[in-house]
This record gives C-alpha cells, structure tokens and sequence, in this order.
C-alpha cells in the first residue's frame, strides 16, 4: 500500500515540479532547517528554565507563552516542507525505517511537551521565579533536549540511509 | 594565490582529510553534529533579532536577552565551527572552488562585523531604551543580522548540493 501511495505521489504534477528544478529541493530543505531553528531555539530555552540552568530570576509562564505561537507556526512549515520533501521524492523517505524513526519521536516530543506545559500551567507554585519544577519535570526536560537532538540526528540520517528489503529505492 | 593551493592540497592529502573522505559515517556524523549546533546558533540569534527589531519577547530589556542568550550562542557557534572546519578538510579542494561555500565564508564575516558594530556602537543605545519600541540603529542591527543568518543557512544547504560526487 505505502509503496502504491508511493508511486501515485511521484507521478503527481507537484511531484515532477519538486524534483525537476534544481532550485527547488534546496529551498524545500533551507525552509525546513530554519523552522527546526525556531522550535528547537523555544524548546532549548524552555527546557533550559525548567532545569534551572537560565531565566532563573523569571516565572517559566511567560518564557513559554513568548514561545507557543512560533512553536505552532514553526510545526505547520516543518509538515509542510516535510510533506513536500515526500512529494518531490518519495522512495527517499517512505521506506527507510530511520523516517519512521523520526516520525515517532516527533509525536512523542510534541506530546510530552504540551503534557508537560499543561501540568507546569496547573500548579503555579512550581513555575515562579527563583523555582524549580519537581525533579519529574526536571527529568522530562533532560529527555527532550535529547529527544530533539536525536530526531535532527535522525532527519539528516534520512538522507543516508538505505531502503529497506525489497523497497522501491 | 599558489602559496594557498599548495595549502590546500597538502591539506587534502593528509590522514584526517583522507580519513573522513573514505568513511562511509564519518561525514555524515560529523554533519549532524554540525547541523545541531547551528540550529541552536540560528535559533538562539534570531531570538534577539527578532527583540532588537520589536516584533518579539517585548516585555524583555533587549540587554538582558543578550546577558541570557549570548553565551548559548557561542557555545553552539564553537561546536558548528569545529565540526564545520573537519567537513572542510574532507574535501578543501572541491569546497574552495565552491561559490557557495566561499559565499557562506562571506557572509560569515559579514554577520560577525554587522554583531561588531551592535556590541561596540548600538548597544550603548538600548541602555537609554530598556523597553519598548527599540531605536531605529538597533531595528536595523537585528534586521541585517536575521537576513545574513537565514542566507548562510540556505548557501551551507546549497554547498551540499553542488559538491555531489
């Protein structure tokens, strides 16, 4: 099935647009790297307060507030120059297990993060200044700062890697 | 000029150039590290740009940002640097001949005057504007800084298109 959704996408008009300038994949790329710029600039800063490592003197709720709408619009361009990517060349992506790797992560991080801002939000005790959350949240932050660093590890690896047994690539 | 080519094939020919050409996973790793670093450069940077020309974090004295920020930056830019210098040595013939590699060299130090003059000339005058609408020589600092940083990143995307092979 993925390998049929494969083979429509590539015939698509879009498709033979992405893959047949020269320019186009660069810019694709460039687009997506400065979107990861932005999101992973918030969620460093933002993991970096609940470690206690900087913004110390200020509440956590404001640092994350500043950091919601670019966060959100940085997600949107990341899907679509993703989704893009597929498009312009599709046995590249779809069947490398490191893409799906990647996928996994990226839910996962977006999930713990929004659970954790939710919790932080519920009890405003643990987000003043000078305060640092309870070592649960401390421990979650530490695990995303590596969860990002290993979907950017896996997201160039993509590019690397090789199909799987018996895939169209 | 020679005096340059003779460095730079000498460079080529040495074990670490050789043994990060011939690695199927050395340059690859290096990049990523690469790649992470500069993120964080990018992402960090823009943070204060977008500060010094009023469109964000506006509740923050543009200064403090900076005390917080800078030394993230630098860390990051450390790390790019290095990891950027071995993927240089891996091919410094093929990447001296590059117009977007000797572009982004460029741009580089563009971006580190434009910075040059913020620290030495703009910033003494956000001393007098904590918050609030920054002054036009600051909107203009942050403004250079976000253009140059955004093309450095798409001509270090374009090297790897251009240098295939």
């Amino acid at each position: 099935m993925l390998e049929a959704f494969a083979a429509w996408i590539g015939k698509t008009p879009l498709s033979a647009f992405v893959a047949g300038q020269d320019w186009v994949m660069p810019a694709i790329q460039t687009t997506h790297i400065l979107a990861i710029a932005v999101l992973v600039a918030g969620a460093l800063l933002l993991q970096l307060r609940v470690l206690g490592v900087i913004e110390k003197r200020h509440p956590i709720g404001p640092l994350a507030a500043r950091f919601v709408k670019p966060s959100a619009a940085a997600i949107a361009v990341l899907a679509l120059t993703g989704l893009l990517m597929i498009v312009g060349e599709p046995d590249r992506a779809l069947f490398r297990y490191v893409f799906w790797v990647k996928m996994a992560l990226v839910a996962a991080a977006i999930v713990v993060s929004a659970l954790m801002l939710r919790g932080l939000s519920a009890t405003p005790a643990w987000t003043d200044a000078g305060v640092a959350p309870p070592l649960l949240y401390r421990g979650l932050a530490g695990a995303l700062l590596v969860v990002w660093v290993a979907i950017i590890i896996a997201g160039r690896w993509i590019g690397y890697a090789e199909g799987w047994p018996g895939s169209p690539t | 000029m020679s005096m340059i080519g003779g460095a730079i094939d000498w460079l080529q020919a040495t074990p670490l150039s050789t043994t990060i050409r011939e690695s199927d996973l050395l340059f690859p790793t290096i990049e990523c590290v690469h790649v992470i670093a500069f993120v964080v450069v990018v992402g960090t940077i823009s943070v204060v740009d977008l500060r010094l020309m009023g469109l964000a974090s506006k509740t923050r004295p543009a200064d403090e940002l900076i005390e917080e920020l800078l030394p993230i930056t630098w860390i990051a830019f450390a790390v790019a640097a290095a990891a950027g210098l071995l993927l240089f040595c891996s091919k410094p013939i093929t990447y001296t001949q590059n117009f977007f590699f000797l572009g982004k060299m460029l741009l580089l130090v563009l971006a580190a005057a434009n910075m040059g003059v913020f620290h030495l000339v703009v910033q003494k005058s956000l001393a007098t504007a904590p918050i609030g609408p920054p002054p036009l020589t600051a909107r203009a600092s942050g403004a250079i800084s976000l253009a140059l940083w955004i093309t450095i990143v798409a001509f270090g995307r374009w090297i790897g298109f251009t240098t295939l092979g």
